[in-house]
């Protein structure tokens, strides 16, 4: 599915755009943005409507039914329905849509999708202790300089470094 | 003002819309970026495509000088804001998971959506990934529940962390990303060894890079606090001023003001109760309980540049609502002296009696002798509405909830 794809944004501009995203934010709700709560959100509703019983003895459903008026209803997922159509909207303009799998030269179909979903599997439970992604713990935590952000930031980006050469197979020739 | 939502200006039905529209810039943005790209992402880390390191830092400065700008303008309050709670052990341990989690799978989880959505088949077993692992922690959570919730330092600011103040910090991080910017852009070349062609067909950043430095400049030189902050006063301070008595109006200022409401710009405030204010009162005068003369709502009020007269029965109850609002930071405050029945007692009730000998008291005198006319006789034709009474903006302000 060839179509002729506009080139990406300067990524400049692209970022102090996002900065004024986050920054509206923050100036109408206080908080910043993310992504992994919405997943959370969607995991524990899925869980909790498939085996209730299973949910009501375990303390991280009970703490986060306990917060709110359902994780559905939560700010995080409705700012994720508008993610994914301010991007399916962007991929549309720009020529973008369509479906296909992205990977390194040297890595077959079927061990990428591997390691994507083992590394969804790394990211959802590291998500976890850092109390946010890279959008909720880092970048948001990196623009109210809170120290949690920024140690979080430096974790994240410290190990990728740290173990890129091992896994340069993935995505280098 | 704001935030919007925690200060009470918007209908909290609104937040949810809110946080659509906000979704749409985030993921529109994400998109023109090339996030939904793992090539891309993952570049950062191999130096042949540094746009998530570009992307990421500009944001974040952005914000960051958004938010100290608006915070001393008056737009954002700083206090109202969500600051990520620190668990030492739990966010750095979170923070190595994803780190080897980006370098697997290429995506972070906001990436992954954004991927996912246009097609990208990789993206979508990220995505299914992520909820694994989400479910994983969720079922051994009695396992990790220690180390989550264990070393709490608090919600900390990493400017305080270090020791060094918020203005250096902003500064020094502008100038940290500039210069990564710069040797980034190097890094890449040599890694694509990008011909000279494509360098000169740049555009050029002198522009930008001169209003960040700016910005960072300007960073250092805003003073922390917003432009109308309050500054607090010392025990010591009050102390000082009660001993002068320079908090006190003399009742025959108060009574001028009555009279001729144009000529001083003294607002009367009320600390008694409501039935006493209600049962009679000074003309003009607006009622404040002397316990409620903190609440957010009277803030503006008090902060403004008027002078505000205090004052109840006698000047006990006006002196202790004086010693609150002085703590608190407020200046223009004062308290009528001797209070209402004094006030009463000289003006309106005494006996004029024409043996004063020096200048000042005879000068008084002759005032309060016309004063009492006035008030008696109705020729002051005091009416309320004469002194403007200021609009007071009713605000109940809720702390705002946890983030992502």
């Amino acid at each position: 599915m060839k179509t002729n794809q506009k080139p990406y944004m300067n990524s400049y501009l692209a970022g102090f755009l996002l900065g004024l995203v986050l920054l509206s934010a923050f100036f109408v709700t206080g908080r910043g943005l993310g992504a992994s709560g919405s997943v959370k959100s969607i995991v524990i509703s899925s869980v909790a409507s498939s085996a209730p019983e299973y949910a009501e003895t375990n303390p991280f459903y009970a703490e986060a039914f306990s917060e709110g008026p359902g994780p559905m209803k939560n700010w995080l997922v409705y700012l994720t329905l508008g993610v994914l159509a301010g991007a399916f909207f962007s991929g549309a303009m720009s020529g973008r849509l369509g479906f296909k799998i992205e990977k390194g030269p040297r890595i077959t179909t079927g061990w990428r999708l591997l390691f994507a979903t083992f590394g969804g599997l790394l990211f959802g439970l590291g998500a976890q202790f850092g109390r946010g992604c890279t959008s909720g713990a880092a970048l948001t935590g990196m623009a109210i300089l809170s120290t949690a952000g920024f140690v979080t930031m430096m974790a994240i980006f410290g190990t990728g470094y740290m173990v890129a050469y091992f896994f340069r197979k993935l995505w280098i020739s | 003002m704001g935030p919007l939502i925690p200060m009470g200006f918007v209908n909290p039905e609104l937040n949810l819309f809110f946080a659509f529209v906000i979704g749409l810039g985030f993921g529109y943005v994400l998109e023109q970026a090339g996030f939904s790209s793992s090539r891309k992402l993952a570049g950062v880390f191999y130096g042949y495509d540094f746009v998530v390191l570009r992307v990421f830092f500009t944001a974040a400065i952005t914000a960051m000088s958004g938010i100290i700008l608006f915070n001393y303008i008056g737009w954002l309050d700083v206090n109202m804001l969500y600051v990520n709670p620190f668990y030492l052990w739990s966010a750095i341990l979170g923070g190595v998971i994803m780190g080897v989690g980006f370098i697997l799978g290429g995506f972070c989880p906001g990436t992954s959506l954004v991927a996912a959505i246009i097609g990208r088949i990789d993206a979508i077993f990220f995505v299914i990934g992520s909820m694994i692992g989400i479910f994983f922690f969720g079922h051994f959570f009695d396992l990790f529940e220690s180390i989550y919730s264990g070393n709490f330092i608090g919600h900390v600011f990493v400017f305080d962390s270090l020791g060094i103040g918020r203005d250096w910090f902003a500064f020094i991080l502008i100038a940290v990303a500039l210069i990564a910017f710069f040797v980034t852009q190097i890094i890449e070349d040599k890694i694509n060894k990008t011909s000279k062609e494509i360098r000169k067909h740049r555009p050029s950043y002198l522009v930008p890079t001169s209003i960040i430095l700016f910005i960072g400049v300007l960073l250092l030189v805003l003073p922390n606090e917003p432009r109308s902050k309050i500054h607090e006063n010392g025990p010591r301070e009050i102390l000082q001023r009660m001993a002068n008595g320079k908090h006190l109006v003399p009742i025959d200022k108060v009574a001028y003001s009555l009279i001729k409401p144009d000529a001083q710009d003294l607002v009367l405030v009320d600390v008694r109760s409501k039935e006493d204010y209600n049962h009679f009162s000074l003309p003009g005068a607006i009622h404040i309980p002397k316990n409620e003369v903190l609440l957010p709502r009277y803030k503006d009020f008090f902060a403004s540049a008027k002078r505000i007269v205090l004052y109840s029965f006698a000047d006990t109850d006006a002196t202790e609502a004086w010693m609150i609002l002085s703590r608190a930071g407020y200046n223009q405050v004062f308290v009528m002296e001797g209070g209402l029945n004094h006030f009463f007692a000289e003006i309106f009730e005494a006996t004029i009696e024409a043996e004063a000998y020096d200048h000042m008291s005879q000068f008084q005198m002759r005032f309060r002798e016309e004063a009492q006319q006035y008030f008696r006789e109705g020729k002051a034709a005091i009416k309320p509405e004469q002194t403007p009474v200021p609009v007071i903006k009713q605000v109940e302000i809720e702390m705002p909830a946890g983030g992502c």
